[in-house]
């Protein structure tokens, strides 16, 4: 038997009757197809949801159901084979980013996403990942992060930043209530946004610090699916908040790393007790409430901008409301929705480990189509959003396409827009390395 | 073997083992997934899970089916997408808020209710019935469609069709005996009873499954189902 039917049928006993219900709603009526951005793009049917869970259901009929074991046995339905390994990790991995808007379309309400995330586990336990998925993997294992940053090259970075932006970062602080924990493509592509962070945390009087050992929040084992290594990737981040006493994990602009952290880990390990995870978008919206931050109204109204929602920042972990409290104060006049928007919105196409991966560069510049489209509507050429994959994905894209966009990230926003803050005390955009 | 004694054999015994083949068929089902198993979920709400799940099955049920614009889904093809909704709502109205089939309630359940006027009751099951037919096109034509089709697909298409289409025939007296027809009809009813357990038909069971675990899924992180 081949290790993904294994695997399936390993990940169906372990969540029990949670996925065997819904894979036993599921009609085929194909009403999640053109949920998918990347079959919007591409008119490939291959790339509808209820197709990207075949195998899943396959494996779980052959094994669990009478109806499907008398297909098996009667040459209906065969028996998933290698050449399937290597058409579904293609579909699975390249022309998907979990982002889940197909679970809003289906009439059942059948959480696609999970099933298709539990498509993936098996694929990966067969070794039917990525190269580059497979390679950023190793490296997060060996060197602690899949940029390959290790702890000398982090605390290099560390100081450029502190010197470049002259800020001061808490590292290691004992005691303190919020751990920061920031993604590799932040430290290395957007590194403003630890100055920006420190600033606002400075603002708010937040006892604050980052970890040297939980220094990367980036959980390349939950783009693979592989439980072991996602499960070894938050460890790393739990034993250093135990170790400093925090309160709090603070998840910075980071999607998948917030779904791992607050949403997964419960149900794969032991977290430590009272221990709270929170995402950055909930502390800002928490500090402006709170009024430990002053923002200057009206600071970025200058032309129609717009909030991209992510897939697992919002639709999947519900800070919809505080991104829009926020812009709402700082561009009252130019705040302008996308359509669809919050927990409909359309998935940057770069999430989900697609970006890490070469071979479906394509595919996600042909999903981003679709947010080029949004933007052109109501003619917004500033988008702001709250997690550095998307950040990256717009990045890209804006250079592939030739865009005249601006792109900004939630913190950034909130840090060049703080009251009592003369106009020569916001952190300089332009020094980006 | 004449059309009468075909009607008392697909109404009597038949009838009665299609029921049990049913309820027991469903039963096994059902039991073969609780008994898989429900790990506790030990995450911290965010938001309430019972308010996601009201939320849940009142768009599912109410607003879901109708609205093709609802989640800009099937937008090029709204035509279908009502149809779904449609042949639910015929399906339905006819199986217990017809009088004939209220009937048969009453005589297995002891009690019986209101029902529709006659008219209204066969206009939606017109409605239905071209519903399925077009499903059945668009199953034909749509790429995506065709290829997630299997036999099982397209027989469950068949098995529910024929006991719609012989209804609507028997309703209306036309072409053959009412005898004949009323056997036919009861025949069609037999296997669709037989066949729900084998079958995706038996989705209406598991639908409350899917639709609560979605509601606790999107309410407990705090975002509208």
């Amino acid at each position: 038997m081949l290790a993904t039917q294994e695997a399936l049928n390993q990940f169906v006993e372990e969540t029990g009757g949670w996925i065997a219900s819904q894979l036993e709603a599921c009609t085929r009526c194909g009403m999640c197809t053109e949920a998918c951005h990347f079959y919007l793009t591409s008119g490939n049917p291959a790339y509808s949801p209820v197709w990207k869970m075949e195998l899943l259901r396959r494996a779980y009929e052959g094994r669990f159901t009478v109806s499907g074991r008398l297909k098996l046995a009667l040459g209906i339905e065969k028996p998933i084979s290698q050449s399937d390994l290597e058409a579904w990790r293609t579909i699975d991995y390249e022309a998907c980013t979990l982002c889940n808007r197909c679970s809003l379309v289906c009439p059942m309400g059948i959480d696609l996403g999970s099933l298709i995330h539990g498509v993936r586990g098996a694929l990966a336990a067969a070794g039917e990942v990525p190269d580059d998925l497979e390679q950023a993997t190793q490296k997060q294992i060996e060197d602690g992060s899949p940029l390959g940053v290790d702890l000398d090259a982090w605390r290099d970075r560390i100081d450029w930043i502190q010197d470049e932006w002259d800020i001061e970062l808490p590292i290691d602080v004992q005691g303190a209530d919020t751990m920061a924990v920031f993604t590799s493509i932040e430290l290395m592509k957007f590194p403003s946004n630890f100055a920006y962070i420190a600033k606002i945390m400075e603002a708010a009087g937040e006892s604050w610090t980052i970890s040297s050992k939980g220094r990367e929040v980036v959980n390349f084992g939950l783009f693979e699916g592989n439980t072991e290594h996602t499960v070894l990737f938050l460890k790393r981040i739990f034993d250093a908040a135990q170790e400093l006493g925090v309160k709090r994990v603070m998840v910075t602009e980071c999607g998948h790393a917030y779904e791992a952290l607050r949403w997964t880990s419960f149900n794969l390990m032991q977290v430590p007790a009272g221990l709270e995870v929170t995402h950055i978008a909930g502390v800002l919206g928490e500090f402006v409430e709170q009024g430990r931050i002053q923002l200057k109204p009206g600071a970025m109204d200058d032309g129609t901008i717009t909030f991209h929602d992510a897939c697992k920042i919002q639709r999947k972990g519900g800070h919809i409301k505080e991104p829009r409290m926020i812009l709402n104060i700082l561009a009252p006049e130019s705040f302008v929705e996308m359509t669809p928007n919050k927990e409909e919105g359309i998935c940057c196409g770069g999430g989900g480990g697609v970006i890490s991966i070469k071979e479906a560069d394509q595919k996600r510049f042909d999903a981003f189509e679709l947010k080029i489209d949004q933007m052109n509507q109501i003619g917004a050429q500033r988008v702001a959003m709250v997690c550095s994959n998307c950040r990256l994905q717009f990045a890209d894209c804006v250079q592939h396409f030739g865009l005249d966009w601006k792109i900004y990230g939630l913190s950034q926003m909130v840090a060049e827009s703080l009251a009592g803050d003369g106009d020569a005390g916001g952190v300089q955009p332009a020094k980006e390395g | 073997m004449t059309w009468d004694e075909v009607l008392r054999f697909a109404r009597g015994p038949l009838f009665k083992v299609a029921l049990i083949v049913f309820i027991g068929g469903m039963a096994y089902r059902l039991m073969r997934v609780l008994l898989l198993g429900w790990g506790r979920d030990r995450v911290p709400a965010m938001g309430s899970k019972a308010a996601g799940v009201v939320k849940s099955y009142l768009k599912g049920i109410l607003i879901w089916p109708f609205i093709p614009w609802v989640k800009g889904t099937f937008r090029r093809n709204p035509l279908i997408y009502v149809a779904g909704g449609l042949f639910h709502l015929g399906l339905f109205v006819v199986i217990f808020l017809g009088t004939a089939h209220m009937l048969v309630w009453k005589s297995l359940l002891g009690f019986g209710w209101p029902t529709l006027a006659l008219p209204i009751v066969d206009w939606l099951a017109a409605v239905a019935i071209v519903a399925m037919l077009a499903l059945l096109v668009n199953r034909l034509v749509n790429p995506v469609l065709r290829m997630i089709s299997g036999p099982a697909e397209w027989l469950n298409w068949g098995v529910v069709f024929l006991p719609m289409v012989t209804g609507y025939i028997m309703t209306h007296h036309l072409w053959f005996g009412y005898t004949t027809l009323f056997s036919m009809h009861m025949l069609a009813v037999d296997l669709l009873l037989i066949y729900i357990p084998l079958s995706r038909i038996s989705h209406f069971m598991f639908y409350f499954f899917s639709r609560t675990i979605h509601g606790t899924e999107f309410g407990k992180r705090g975002v509208t189902p």
